[in-house]
């Protein structure tokens, strides 16, 4: 039985270190997409200030409300040609650079791929919740059971402890492609995190080396209980563990879609 | 005798000819946006601008970076530029012409030409409030843009695309030029 607590921590290890590469498949083609769009979007980009763009039509716009303080008609969006530069009024003239007025295509396409695994990141993350939330409920069934007033030691079923093996390698298989897909999202120069999304990274300090803990103290405590031994030692903090990692995580969730308006079914 | 009623007459009419000018001394431009579970605003504070009267009609020039606006999350600046494709296309210039009576308003309506996220759109009779102190005009608005105009895809969380109207409140002081 030992064996098949080493295997479980092996194999969850394997696909943790699979997942980078099976990513990397999907995520290189995608960049690929991105490469060729922006070489069709140089060709059409122009300077701001060129006053003959040949812009297509756009869906007629729909009537938009003014402030409400008017007699005059409301306000309403045209898609129009930019005009000529009135008066000799010009970007230049209010003392912005060339190079701060350019079209930047290479930034953009790093914009584009860093917004696309970004998403990516987020959809996996919050699949994993779902893996995570089971393995947790299922956790009970792989528990050795003790009777207080005899002392005696029941072992878990096999079927109990495989399903929160099965569900626990699951969500490490997810929590990795996750963390992947945050990892290797391009940095934009000059970005420091400020804000939710520094507290939601600062999270993923407790939450994963928590993830790594957990297969590993997991199947020491399996490997003690097969001895008919008490868990003891660090594997029993295996739960304990578990309960931070999960916390820490849901919070990291939660964390960028803070303040939530609770009453989101209410038009604002 | 004709020179020098020549020359009165001359320096009576340049000052009426002469060009009034004005400068953006101080501005606020914050973008908002509604999500079901959520709302953000993101914040500029460094417009330019410069208007120019002659004629008796009146034309400005405000831009602004976008890489400027902060909403206090790195992450959702770095989002909303991409979003709006504002490496692409890195300024919002907003151009208005109207006639100089307008600006003595307590309310004025401008047609407002914004070019933006590689779009130009019109906006007609926008109700700006103006408040004079001094030297100083402060011009009050909001901007009633939306997704739609600017055929910006709207940006989505929690697998949610945030509302289309994505309304800019302008707070803009200006000066006129020495």
């Amino acid at each position: 039985m030992s064996r098949i607590a080493t295997r479980t921590v092996v194999v969850t290890f394997a696909c943790l270190i699979a997942v980078p590469v099976l990513t990397f498949a999907q995520e290189s083609s995608h960049s690929s997409v991105i490469a060729a769009s922006t070489a069709a979007g140089v060709s059409s980009s122009s300077s701001l200030d060129e006053a003959s763009l040949d812009l297509p039509d756009a869906p007629l716009p729909e009537q938009q409300s003014g402030t409400g303080q008017t007699q005059k008609p409301k306000s309403t969006p045209q898609q129009t040609a930019p005009p000529n530069s009135n008066n000799g009024l010009t970007l230049q003239g209010l003392g912005f650079k060339p190079s701060q007025t350019q079209a930047n295509a290479k930034m953009q396409a790093r914009l584009d791929k860093r917004t696309h695994m970004l998403q990516i990141h987020q959809k996996l993350g919050l699949i994993t919740l779902v893996p995570m939330a089971a393995t947790v409920l299922v956790s009970s069934g792989a528990k050795q059971k003790h009777n207080r007033t005899t002392g005696a030691v029941t072992a878990p079923n096999s079927s109990g402890i495989d399903l929160h093996v099965a569900l626990g390698s699951l969500t490490a298989v997810m929590y990795g492609a996750t963390a992947y897909y945050a990892i290797a999202a391009p940095r934009i120069a000059g970005e420091k995190l400020t804000g939710a999304v520094k507290f939601h990274r600062d999270l993923a300090f407790i939450h994963a080396p928590g993830m790594v803990l957990m297969p590993i103290l997991g199947g020491m405590a399996l490997s003690q209980e097969n001895k008919g031994e008490k868990v003891h030692g660090i594997a029993s903090a295996h739960a304990a563990v578990a309960a931070i990692t999960v916390s820490a995580y849901a919070a990291s969730a939660l964390v960028v879609s803070w303040p939530i308006h609770w009453k989101f079914w209410e038009h604002r | 005798m004709r020179v020098v009623v020549a020359l009165l007459l001359a320096t009576a009419w340049l000052p009426a000819q002469a060009q009034k000018q004005w400068v953006l001394a101080k501005s606020s431009l914050t973008w908002h946006i509604t999500h079901p579970v959520h709302t953000a605003q993101g914040t500029s504070h460094d417009a330019r601008g410069k208007g120019v009267c002659k004629n008796d009609t009146c034309d400005f020039l405000i831009a602004v970076q976008l890489n400027t606006f902060k909403s206090g999350d790195a992450s959702r600046d770095l989002h909303m530029l991409e979003t709006v494709r504002g490496a692409q296309d890195p300024m919002v210039v907003v151009r208005t012409e109207m006639p100089q009576p307008e600006l003595s308003q307590a309310t004025i309506h401008a047609n407002l030409t914004i070019q933006f996220a590689g779009q130009t759109v019109q906006y007609k009779n926008v109700p700006f409030e103006r408040t004079a102190q001094g030297r100083d005009v402060e011009i009050r608005g909001t901007i009633p843009a939306t997704c739609t105009d600017f055929k910006i895809t709207p940006p989505e969380f929690l697998m949610m695309p945030i509302k289309n109207e994505i309304p800019v409140t302008v707070d803009l002081t200006w000066q006129p030029a020495e």
